[in-house]
């Protein structure tokens, strides 16, 4: 997930907050995601970059529109979301480690087993 | 059409100013010159000019509907010629409804002998002093003639201030002026005076309608471009 | 789509000075356009013109596709909530009476449930209230008149931040649920920034920036660290504003700034901060009368 700080539009920032809740299971497959207008109103935002945020997510297949009852996540979406994630996670996460990892001085080895001692778990759910 | 009564009827909520104040001062200048008769009574009866004070606070209400609650009227997304005849409507409505109620009182008046101590208040000499329509008619015209009078002032004061009132009354003087000169010039002083004593109260009560219909269209071009 | 509202270049001079200058815009139905703009900047009376309280003195102004001066056709889906609204003597609940006669959205219910919010005493006379009570009247006038173009011009005088914020949260609540087109014109730019859907910027009577809210987001960026990385990410970009301070930099630079200039920047240790709307519209305003922020 991007740092919000870095002036993304709005209704990126609510795509991302909408995906976090399906990556984690609040959100959960087949369940009612929040309206445009219940989002606008928890975010105080206008309900038209709300809109455009969901639309976001409708375009990439995670949430599907049935007509008349709302917008609801389609099913697979999480998989989809996390395999998505997974390929920026080198990017964004990985690469910024080992930069700062190098500027610190701090060799593989000891990172690796910075990475053990931190109780992280190989391949496993979040703690 | 709608919109105009609606102006008509938001000029009404003001209930002191077109209910309580034009009925009560009224009854204040009534009371005060009944008492007057009463008490020093002379024989050939009172004329008196209280019924003035009525026109002289019409001018007043008129000049208020067009600076104070036009502001207002405005945001209400009426245009500017729609409030001033709304406006213009609501004093002819309501000069059908006082005139009525005048002349009543002057039937009252002559049937009391006014009022049992010879005052003449609503029996004006001439004027108001005949048949009940046509007292009826002339009470409705000058009703309306001073309240679109003050309306005008009210709008000349909007848009040019005090120096714009100030020369609005000099030019209705310098207008007289000129009328008088011209009448003197041509002498004609006796056709002049000669139209007068032969008008009837019904024709005389006609040249004041004409007057109120000019002075209702000055109003009505200057609203045009006031701006709240 | 017909724009609701509808400049051509616009003008509008008084004997001594221009108020507004060749302004051209259009506003689509159903947005939330902030109209923002130093004091003076010819907001109120680009607000004015629109509502025909004011004539422009060239070029031409449309809303609902005709001129709206004393046409109540397109007058009456209108509603102007300004800052300086001027009422006669009235109780408060005679003002709000009256104005339900007028407008042919209003909403009585809607009404009532602001004026208990913003514990407005309905027995008193308007011109008896503080200056924030009038404006909390406005406010209810302007959202229960549910006009199909609603206008407001700074209508927060005197409104303390709960309060301001409780207008916000009512206007957004009732956008939602009965979409109009909305102008707001403020110079409290950040509290409504996330309001806003379009954004329109005068700066001494001309349209200085014209663009979607979300385009304005990372126009401008600033970036600060070391001194000699930040000169180094920002070289070849059109620079703003530089601070020093020591061997620190701080420069701000026109955006956006994409998704690998952001990664490369994290890799230098380089902090990226956007500039708020209101930072934007201070920089629009200091520069030259005729030089556009680009979007």
């Amino acid at each position: 997930m991007p740092p919000l700080d870095e002036g993304t539009p709005l209704f990126v920032q609510i795509a991302e907050q909408l995906a976090d809740d399906i990556v984690d299971g609040v959100l959960a497959e087949g369940a009612r995601a929040p309206s445009a207008n219940e989002l606008a109103a928890f975010y105080r935002i206008n309900p038209a970059t709300a809109a455009k945020g969901i639309n976001v997510l409708v375009d990439e297949a995670v949430l599907e529109k049935r007509r008349g009852i709302g917008m609801f996540v389609a099913s697979g979406a999480r998989e989809q979301l996390r395999a998505g994630r997974r390929k920026r996670f080198a990017e964004q996460y990985l690469d910024p480690m080992l930069a700062e990892a190098k500027r610190l001085g701090i060799d593989t080895d000891t990172l690796v087993s910075l990475i053990r001692g931190s109780g992280w778990h190989n391949g496993g759910d979040t703690p | 059409m709608k919109t105009l009564v609606n102006v008509a009827r938001y000029h009404l909520v003001d209930r002191l100013s077109y209910w309580a104040l034009p009925w009560g001062i009224l009854a204040f200048s009534f009371l005060i010159n009944l008492a007057i008769s009463g008490l020093l009574p002379s024989p050939q009866g009172d004329y008196t000019g209280g019924l003035f004070t009525i026109y002289a606070y019409l001018i007043v209400c008129g000049a208020l509907s067009m600076t104070r609650s036009l502001p207002f009227g405005l945001m209400l997304g009426v245009s500017r010629r729609g409030y001033y005849l709304g406006t213009a409507l609501l004093i002819m409505m309501l000069g059908v409804v006082w005139g009525l109620g005048l002349t009543v009182l002057q039937a009252a008046e002559r049937a009391t002998g006014g009022w049992g101590v010879g005052l003449h208040f609503f029996r004006v000499p001439w004027i108001m002093d005949g048949p009940w329509y046509v007292t009826w008619l002339t009470s409705f015209v000058l009703l309306v003639l001073f309240f679109w009078y003050g309306m005008w002032y009210g709008l000349v004061y909007r848009r040019w201030n005090v120096a714009g009132l100030i020369a609005f009354a000099a030019a209705q003087v310098l207008v007289v002026l000129a009328v008088v000169v011209a009448v003197s010039m041509t002498g004609n002083w006796p056709a002049v005076g000669h139209f007068f004593t032969t008008l009837t109260a019904l024709a005389l009560t006609g040249v004041l309608a004409a007057v109120a219909v000019a002075l209702g269209l000055g109003g009505l071009t200057t609203i045009r471009r006031v701006t709240i | 789509m017909t724009p609701v509202i509808s400049a051509t270049a616009l003008g509008r001079r008084y004997r001594d000075q221009v108020a507004l200058n060749d302004v051209s815009l259009a506003i689509q139905p159903g947005t939330v356009t902030g109209l923002l703009g130093r004091n003076g900047a010819g907001k109120t009376t680009l607000m004015r013109i629109v509502t025909g309280l004011e004539f422009p003195t060239s070029g031409a102004i449309r809303v609902f596709g005709e001129a709206p001066a004393e046409n109540e056709s397109v007058l009456r889906r209108m509603v102007f909530v300004r800052e300086d609204q001027a009422y006669p003597d009235l109780r408060v609940t005679h003002v709000i009476r009256v104005a339900s006669w007028f407008y042919p959205n209003w909403n009585g219910d809607l009404a009532r449930q602001l004026l208990a919010d913003f514990d407005l005493p309905l027995g008193r006379r308007i011109r008896k209230l503080s200056r924030g009570m009038r404006s909390a009247v406005g406010i209810v006038i302007g959202l229960a008149a549910r006009a199909e173009l609603t206008l407001f011009d700074e209508p927060y005088a005197g409104l303390d931040a709960v309060a301001r914020q409780l207008f916000y949260d009512r206007l957004l609540a009732d956008f939602a649920e009965h979409p109009r087109t909305v102008v707001l014109s403020t110079h409290l730019i950040d509290e409504v920034a996330d309001l806003l859907e379009h954004v329109v910027m005068l700066d001494r009577g001309r349209v200085v920036l014209d663009a979607p809210a979300d385009d304005v987001r990372g126009t401008a960026m600033t970036v600060s660290g070391p001194a000699t990385a930040v000169e180094e990410f920002v070289a070849g970009r059109p620079v703003w504003r530089r601070q020093r301070l020591g061997a620190r930099a701080a420069v701000t630079v026109a955006g956006p700034l994409d998704l690998t200039e952001q990664a490369r920047a994290r890799a230098l240790h380089l902090r990226l901060e956007p500039l708020s709307l209101q930072q934007l519209l201070v920089h629009a305003a200091g520069s030259p009368a005729d030089e556009k922020v680009s979007a």
